[in-house]
C-alpha cells in the first residue's frame, strides 16, 4: 500500500496547556509530513477533520497524538487505515505536572545547559509514532482452505451433554464421545442431587436422566459411546479426529514426544538429529507421524473437553491418622455415595445400620489447614448432602460435619442454612487429630474445634471429602497431534486443571479450539457444570467463527495478524516450536517450523524467541519495534553539558500497560527520562531490541509485565516467566561488553498496581544515574 | 478410651430448648458477633458464642450447669446484631428456663407450669385447696357480716397462713435442694472450661461473694449496660423493689398480727401503708411496662413461660390494689371476690416460685455471687 502520511495533534484534555504545540508540529514538518492541531479530536467536528483529510487527500496512514490508544479506540478507527495512537495525555502530560518538569524559560532555550524533558518526552512519542506506521502494514486475514463447523465433545457426563444441547440449540452439528457404553457419567451414579433451582433448600432426584433424554431429541446430536479419542490432528476449524475403542491400539493413536533422558547418549551428551529421529521412530513405532492426516478421520472446528473426574482415591498418601485403608468403616465420599445409592447406609466392616457419621473434610496435619487435593466448595457440599442421608435413612441418626472451609457459594447458602437447621446435623471448624478403633464402632479426636476444646465423637462410620481428580490427570484425553505433546503443558502451574490463566479466561486451556468445562477445569456440582457447559459451548462457536473470517479466537479476539516466516533463513533451531506456550507451532522432520495460523492466538512469543528475527506480524514485528527504538533521541555531551539520561521500558500492553495509563488517570508522577513501548506479551520481546537501544546510547532498559509465580497473570500462560529467562541470558552478554548487568532489568506489575509505578520506575532511573551514563554513548 | 472430651449430642435437649423458645438455635454459623457486642460478657470466654455451638449440638451437660447462661441478662443486643438471626438471647432464655426445670424437683411441676394445656388444672389447684381447707376449718365464710369490710372476716388469716407458710417454706425447700446441685455443677463447669481461678468450692467465699453482688443487683448495674433493651431495666428495677417492698409489709404485717395481736384492716396514714401502696402500684405499672415491651418488640420471642409470669404479676399488682380500693369504697361483694382472686395469684406465686421463670432471681443471684467469688 502507498502510504500518505497525516500527523493529528490533539490539543485537548490539558496537552495544549502543557506543551509547545509548534514544537511538536515542527517534529512531523522536518519529515515534510503534513501535520494539523485541534482542540478536540474526539470530538464530532475532530473525526469530521480526519475523514476529510483521508476522503479529500488521500490520508490513509493517520498518526493521533492524544489520549491512550486504551481510550477512543472505536472513535479513531477508519477503513483502510493504518492508524496509530501517540499517548501524549496519560503518559506524557497526566503523569508529569510542570511544576516538576518546568518548561523553558526565554533565556534558557537553546543555551547548551537547560532543556525541557517533557516537551522532549512528548516529542519523542511523536517521532517514535512516525517510525512505526513506516513500518507496518494493514492485516489481511489468514483464511483455512475448508471449515468444519461441527462441534466434538469429549465426554457424556452432565457437562458434555449439556453442552451438546447448548451448541445443537444454536444449531451446530456435535458428536459426543464417552468412553462408557452409555451416557450419565458420575452424575448418573448418586442417590440425591443437590439443589439446582430457587429456593436451593433441599436435595432433588438427580436430574441426568431428563438431560439425556433431552439431548436425544437433537437430531444435530450424536452420540458414540465405547468411544475415546485417538488423536486430534491439524488445527481449530479442521481438526481431523481419529476415535476408537478404549483399550484398542492404532496406527493413528498420537505419537508421544521423547522423554527428556532418552534424547542423550549414555555419557548424557544430547543425541544428534538423525540419531533423535531414529529414536523417536523406534519409540513411537507403529503410529503414524503427527503431520499425517487420517484420510478416514472426521473433521471438527472446535473441541469441547468435558472429560471430567475421577474420585480420589487417597491410595499411597499420609492419611493413616485417619484409619484409611486400615478401618474398613474409613470411607471415601465417593465410596459413601455408592453405599448410598444402593439403600440405606450400613457399615463396610458388617453391613450393620451407620447411625452416627462423621464426615472429614480436611485431613488436618500440623499447621496445615488444607483440604484433600481437588476438592472445593463442591466437596463442603456434597458432605451437607451425605449428612442429609444420615439423617433421611435413621431419625435418630447423628451425621458429624469437621471442617476448616464450610465453602457454600452462591443460594447453596441457604442449602447450608437448611442443613443446619437439622437437629441431628452438627457442623464444627476444626483439626482432626485421629481416628481410631473403639469397640464395635470409631472414635474421632478434633482438636482446636468451636466447641472450644479437644473433642471426641464416637461413630459407626467415617467419611474422607476426598477430591475430584480431572482426567486430564491420568491421561492426555484429547491426544493432540502436536509437536509439543499430546495433553496440556503447563497445567501444574493451574493445580493439574485444564486452564490458561489464574484469573481470568475461562473455558481457554492452553491449546486453541479446546474448551474445557466442568470437573476438568475445577471441581464442580452439577447445577455448576451445566452453567459452565453453556460458557464452553459459546467458546467453541466463537472459534469456529472467528476462523472462518481468519481472526484471531482469544484474548486478542478479532486480530486478523499472524505470524509470517521468512522460511529462507530459517536455521531449524526449533526455539519457536518449543516455546510457543500454545503448541502452535509444528516443526518437520527437518526442524523447519510449521505454522498452524488458528492454533495461534498471536502473543509473538516465536517472533521474540527467534535468533534469526524472521516471524512477524504485520503491524507488529522486529522492525517496526526496533524503528521505534532507534527513533528515540538520545542526547549526548555534544548537545548538552549536562545531557538527560534515556531509558527503555518495554511494557506489557495487557497489564503493564493501562497500570501505567491508570497511573497518569491518578496524576501519579514518574520520571519523563523514560519511553515506553507496548508490546503484546513479554514473551514477544526479542533481544535485539534491547542490543539495539544500548548500542544507541540508552542508559538502562527494563521490562515491565505481568507476575508470574503462584498467581500467574500472564494471558499467554508465562510470556513474563520465558522473558526473565532470556533477560538473564542477555545480562551474561552484557558482562562481556563491560556493562553493568543492572542496566537491564525486568519488573513485575499487576494491573490494579498502578500505585506501584513511580516507585519500580524511579528506583531504576535513580539506580542506572549512579552507575552512570552508558560509555557507548555518542558512538 | 472415651474421656472426659467425648461429645454426645442429646437431640432431646436440642428438641426442648426449641420448644422453650430457642428455635433460631440452629441458624448459628459461629461468627461471634453476639459476644463482640455483648456490653456483659467477661473478655475470657465470653459468651453467648459458646453457649450457641453447644446448644446447637446438643450438650445439656455443658449448659445447664453453666453459670454464663445466668451471667446473661437478656439485653438484646445479640439478638439485634446477629446476621443469622439466631437470636442468642432468646436462646440462652430458653436455656434458661430448661435448667430452671432441671433443678426443681419435683420435674413434672416444672414441666406442668412450663405446659399451657395444663393451666385450667393450676388455676383450679388453688380454689379447691382453698375451698377443701376453709371448709373443714370453716375459716372461710362467704357471708361475712359487720359494717365495715374485713377480709379476714371472709378469709380468715388463719386460713391464709395455714396455707401460705408451708408454701413459702415449701419454696425454700425447692430451692434449696435445687442450688446444692447447681452449685456444684456450676464450678465443675466452671473449672473445666477454665472459666474460675478457684479449684476447690468454699461456700464461704461464695457467701463473700453473694455480699459484694448485692449493690450491683440493687442498683440494677448490669443490666443498664445493655444498649438493645435499656427500657426494660426500669420496667424491672421497677417490679423488682416493688417485691421488696411487698416482702417487707408482709412480713412487718405478720409480725404486727402475731407478736401485737393487731388486725387489720390498718390505717392509710400508718407508713408501712404507704410503702405497701407504693409497691402495690409500682407493681402494676413495672409489670404493665413489660407487657408493652415485650409487644413492642416483635424480634424477640414471647413464650407462654413469659406470658404466664408477666400476667401472674400483673394479677398480683392488680388484684391486690383493686381489692383495696373497693373495700375503701365499700363494694363488699366485689372487694371479698378479688381478694380470693388475689390469694390465687399469691398461691401461684408462692408454690410455682422455684419453676417458673421467677426462679432467676435465685439463680442468676447465686450465678452472679459464685462468679465474684470464682473471679469470672
Amino acid at each position: 500500500m502507498d502510504k500518505k502520511y497525516g500527523v493529528y495533534i490533539c490539543t485537548g484534555c490539558g496537552i495544549g496547556d502543557v506543551l509547545d504545540t509548534e514544537g511538536l508540529c515542527g517534529v512531523p514538518k522536518e519529515e515534510g509530513i503534513g501535520v494539523k492541531t485541534h482542540p478536540f479530536l474526539c470530538g464530532k467536528e475532530g473525526v469530521e477533520l480526519l475523514k476529510k483529510d483521508i476522503a479529500d487527500d488521500g490520508i490513509n496512514t493517520l498518526i493521533i497524538a492524544g489520549c491512550s490508544r486504551r481510550v477512543n479506540f472505536d472513535v479513531f478507527n477508519f477503513a483502510g487505515c493504518i492508524v496509530d495512537r501517540v499517548n501524549l495525555r496519560e503518559q506524557v502530560v497526566w503523569s508529569h505536572p510542570r511544576s516538576e518538569f518546568p518548561a523553558l524559560t526565554e533565556e534558557q532555550k537553546d543555551d547548551g545547559e537547560h532543556f525541557d524533558r517533557l516537551q522532549m518526552l512528548a516529542e519523542d512519542y511523536i517521532k517514535m509514532g512516525m517510525a512505526k506506521v513506516e513500518k507496518i502494514d494493514l492485516p489481511e486475514p489468514s483464511m483455512l482452505e475448508t471449515i468444519s463447523k461441527r462441534i466434538l465433545v469429549i465426554g457424556g457426563g452432565i457437562t458434555g451433554i449439556s453442552a451438546a444441547i447448548d451448541a445443537a440449540k444454536a444449531g451446530y452439528d456435535v458428536t459426543i464421545v464417552e468412553k462408557e457404553a452409555s451416557l450419565g457419567g458420575n452424575a448418573a451414579k448418586i442417590r440425591k442431587q443437590l439443589p439446582n433451582e430457587d429456593p436451593f433448600e433441599s436435595l432433588i432426584p438427580p436430574i441426568i436422566e431428563a438431560k439425556i433424554k433431552e439431548a436425544e431429541a437433537y437430531s444435530g446430536i450424536e452420540v458414540k459411546t465405547n468411544s475415546i479419542v485417538a488423536r486430534i490432528a491439524g488445527q481449530p476449524g479442521e481438526f481431523t479426529v481419529t476415535l476408537k475403542k478404549p483399550g484398542e491400539a492404532t496406527e493413528f493413536d498420537v505419537p508421544y514426544p521423547l522423554p527428556d533422558e532418552m534424547k542423550v547418549d549414555e555419557n548424557g551428551k544430547e543425541l544428534d538429529v538423525e540419531k533423535l529421529i531414529e529414536v523417536y521412530n523406534e519409540y513411537n513405532k507403529g503410529k503414524k507421524d503427527i503431520l499425517t492426516l487420517d484420510p478416514d478421520g472426521e473433521l471438527f472446528g472446535a473441541v469441547i473437553l468435558a472429560a471430567g473426574w475421577r474420585p480420589d482415591k487417597l491410595e499411597g498418601k499420609a492419611f493413616t491418622h485417619l484409619g484409611f485403608g486400615k478401618l474398613p468403616d474409613v470411607v471415601t465420599n465417593y465410596q459413601f455415595e455408592e453405599i448410598a445409592a444402593k439403600g440405606k447406609i450400613t457399615r463396610p466392616s458388617d453391613g450393620n445400620e451407620a447411625k452416627s457419621v462423621v464426615f472429614i473434610q480436611s485431613p488436618g496435619k500440623g499447621d496445615d489447614d488444607s483440604d484433600f487435593d481437588y476438592t472445593g466448595s463442591v466437596t463442603s457440599l456434597v458432605a451437607l448432602k451425605q449428612a442429609q442421608y444420615v439423617r433421611e435413612d435413621y431419625p435418630e441418626g447423628k451425621a458429624y460435619i469437621f471442617y476448616q472451609h464450610m465453602r457454600t457459594p452462591g443460594l447453596q447458602e441457604n442449602f447450608y442454612k437448611s442443613i443446619q437447621q437439622d437437629e441431628g446435623i452438627f457442623l464444627t471448624k476444626g483439626d482432626v487429630i485421629s481416628v481410631a478403633k473403639n469397640g464395635d464402632g470409631l472414635i474421632v479426636e478434633a482438636d482446636n474445634t468451636l466447641l472450644g476444646e479437644k473433642i471426641q465423637v464416637k461413630a459407626d462410620m467415617v467419611v474422607l471429602a476426598a477430591g475430584m481428580v480431572p482426567a486430564t490427570v491420568d491421561d492426555p484425553v484429547i491426544n493432540l497431534a502436536y509437536r509439543q505433546g499430546p495433553g496440556f503443558r503447563d497445567n501444574a502451574i493451574f493445580n493439574e486443571y485444564a486452564d490458561s490463566n489464574f484469573i481470568c479466561f475461562p473455558y481457554e486451556t492452553q491449546r486453541t479450539g479446546i474448551y474445557a468445562a466442568g470437573c476438568i477445569r475445577r471441581s464442580m456440582t452439577i447445577e455448576e457444570s451445566i452453567e459452565d457447559a453453556t460458557g464452553a459451548a459459546l467458546k467453541a462457536i466463537q472459534c469456529i467463527e472467528s476462523v472462518n473470517r481468519g481472526v484471531a479466537v482469544h484474548p486478542r479476539s478479532g486480530d486478523m495478524t499472524f505470524p509470517d516466516f521468512f522460511f529462507q533463513r530459517c536455521t531449524q533451531c526449533k526455539r519457536c516450536t518449543e516455546e510457543c506456550p500454545f503448541g502452535a507451532l509444528d516443526d518437520d522432520e527437518k526442524g523447519t517450523p510449521k505454522p498452524n495460523p488458528t492454533r495461534c492466538r498471536r502473543c509473538g512469543t516465536c517472533m521474540g524467541a527467534c535468533p534469526e528475527r524472521i516471524i512477524g506480524f504485520a503491524d507488529y514485528n522486529i522492525d517496526s519495534i526496533g524503528s521505534m527504538v532507534k527513533a528515540i533521541g538520545v542526547p549526548s555531551e555534544d548537545d548538552y553539558s549536562e545531557p538527560p539520561l534515556r531509558f527503555l521500558g518495554l511494557v506489557c500492553e495487557n497489564d503493564a500497560y493501562p497500570a501505567l495509563d491508570i497511573a497518569g488517570m491518578n496524576k501519579l508522577t514518574y520520571s519523563a527520562d523514560v519511553r515506553f513501548i507496548p508490546v503484546r506479551c513479554l514473551g514477544s520481546v526479542n533481544v535485539i531490541w534491547i542490543k539495539d537501544a544500548l548500542s544507541q546510547g540508552m542508559d538502562g532498559i527494563f521490562l515491565l509485565g505481568c507476575k508470574h509465580g503462584d498467581d500467574y497473570q500472564c494471558h499467554f500462560v508465562k510470556g513474563s516467566e520465558l522473558a526473565d529467562i532470556r533477560m538473564k541470558k542477555i545480562g551474561e552478554a552484557l558482562t562481556s561488553l563491560a556493562l553493568e548487568e543492572e542496566r537491564v532489568a525486568q519488573f513485575q506489575v499487576a494491573i490494579d498496581e498502578y500505585d506501584k509505578i513511580p516507585e519500580i520506575v524511579n528506583t531504576f532511573v535513580e539506580m542506572v544515574e549512579k552507575l552512570g551514563p552508558n560509555p557507548f554513548k555518542g558512538f | 478410651m472415651a474421656d472426659k472430651c467425648l461429645v454426645e449430642p442429646n437431640l432431646e435437649f436440642i428438641k426442648e430448648v426449641v420448644g422453650l423458645g430457642g428455635d433460631t438455635l440452629k441458624k448459628c454459623f459461629q461468627c461471634a458477633t453476639c459476644s463482640v457486642v455483648c456490653p456483659i460478657a467477661p473478655d475470657n470466654k465470653p459468651f453467648p458464642r459458646k453457649e450457641m455451638i453447644a446448644a446447637s449440638w446438643g450438650l445439656k451437660d455443658k449448659l445447664v450447669g453453666s453459670m454464663d447462661i445466668w451471667l446473661c441478662h437478656n439485653c438484646g443486643d445479640c439478638t439485634t446484631m446477629c446476621p443469622r438471626g439466631a437470636k442468642p438471647g432468646d436462646v440462652l432464655g430458653a436455656i434458661r428456663s430448661y435448667a430452671i426445670s432441671e433443678y426443681a424437683v419435683p420435674k413434672f411441676i416444672g414441666k406442668a407450669v412450663n405446659d399451657p394445656k395444663k393451666l385450667p388444672v393450676l388455676l383450679g389447684l388453688p380454689v379447691v385447696i382453698f375451698l377443701v381447707l376453709g371448709f373443714i376449718t370453716g375459716l372461710l365464710d362467704f357471708t361475712p357480716g359487720g359494717d365495715k369490710i374485713v377480709h379476714s372476716n371472709f378469709f380468715s388469716s388463719w386460713l391464709v397462713d395455714m396455707i401460705f407458710v408451708p408454701l413459702a417454706a415449701w419454696a425454700v425447700v425447692v430451692f434449696g435442694i435445687g442450688l446444692k446441685r447447681f452449685v456444684n455443677d456450676m464450678h465443675e463447669n466452671a473449672v473445666l472450661e477454665g472459666k474460675t481461678d478457684k479449684k476447690k468450692l468454699e461456700i464461704g467465699g461464695l457467701i463473700r461473694g453473694l455480699f459484694s453482688v448485692i449493690p450491683t443487683i440493687l442498683k440494677h448495674s448490669k443490666f443498664s449496660e445493655c444498649d438493645e433493651n435499656k427500657e426494660r431495666a426500669t420496667a424491672h428495677l421497677m417490679v423488682f423493689y416493688s417485691f421488696i417492698g411487698l416482702f417487707i409489709v408482709t412480713n412487718i404485717f405478720f409480725v404486727v398480727l402475731y407478736v401485737f395481736q393487731i388486725h387489720g384492716p390498718y390505717s392509710q396514714m400508718n407508713p408501712v401503708k404507704w410503702l405497701a401502696n407504693v409497691s402495690g402500684i409500682a407493681l402494676i405499672i413495672g409489670s404493665a411496662l413489660m407487657i408493652k415491651n415485650r409487644m413492642g418488640k416483635t424480634d424477640q420471642v414471647t413464650s407462654y413461660k413469659d406470658w404466664y409470669l408477666l400476667i401472674l404479676v400483673l394479677g398480683l399488682g392488680a388484684t391486690g390494689m383493686l381489692t383495696e380500693m373497693t373495700r375503701l369504697a365499700g363494694i363488699a361483694g366485689l372487694s371479698y371476690a378479688l381478694y380470693f382472686i388475689h390469694l390465687m395469684f399469691v398461691f401461684h406465686l408462692f408454690i410455682f416460685l422455684p419453676f417458673s421463670k421467677l426462679a432467676h432471681l435465685v439463680y442468676r443471684t447465686v450465678a452472679m455471687a459464685y462468679g465474684e467469688y470464682g473471679n469470672r
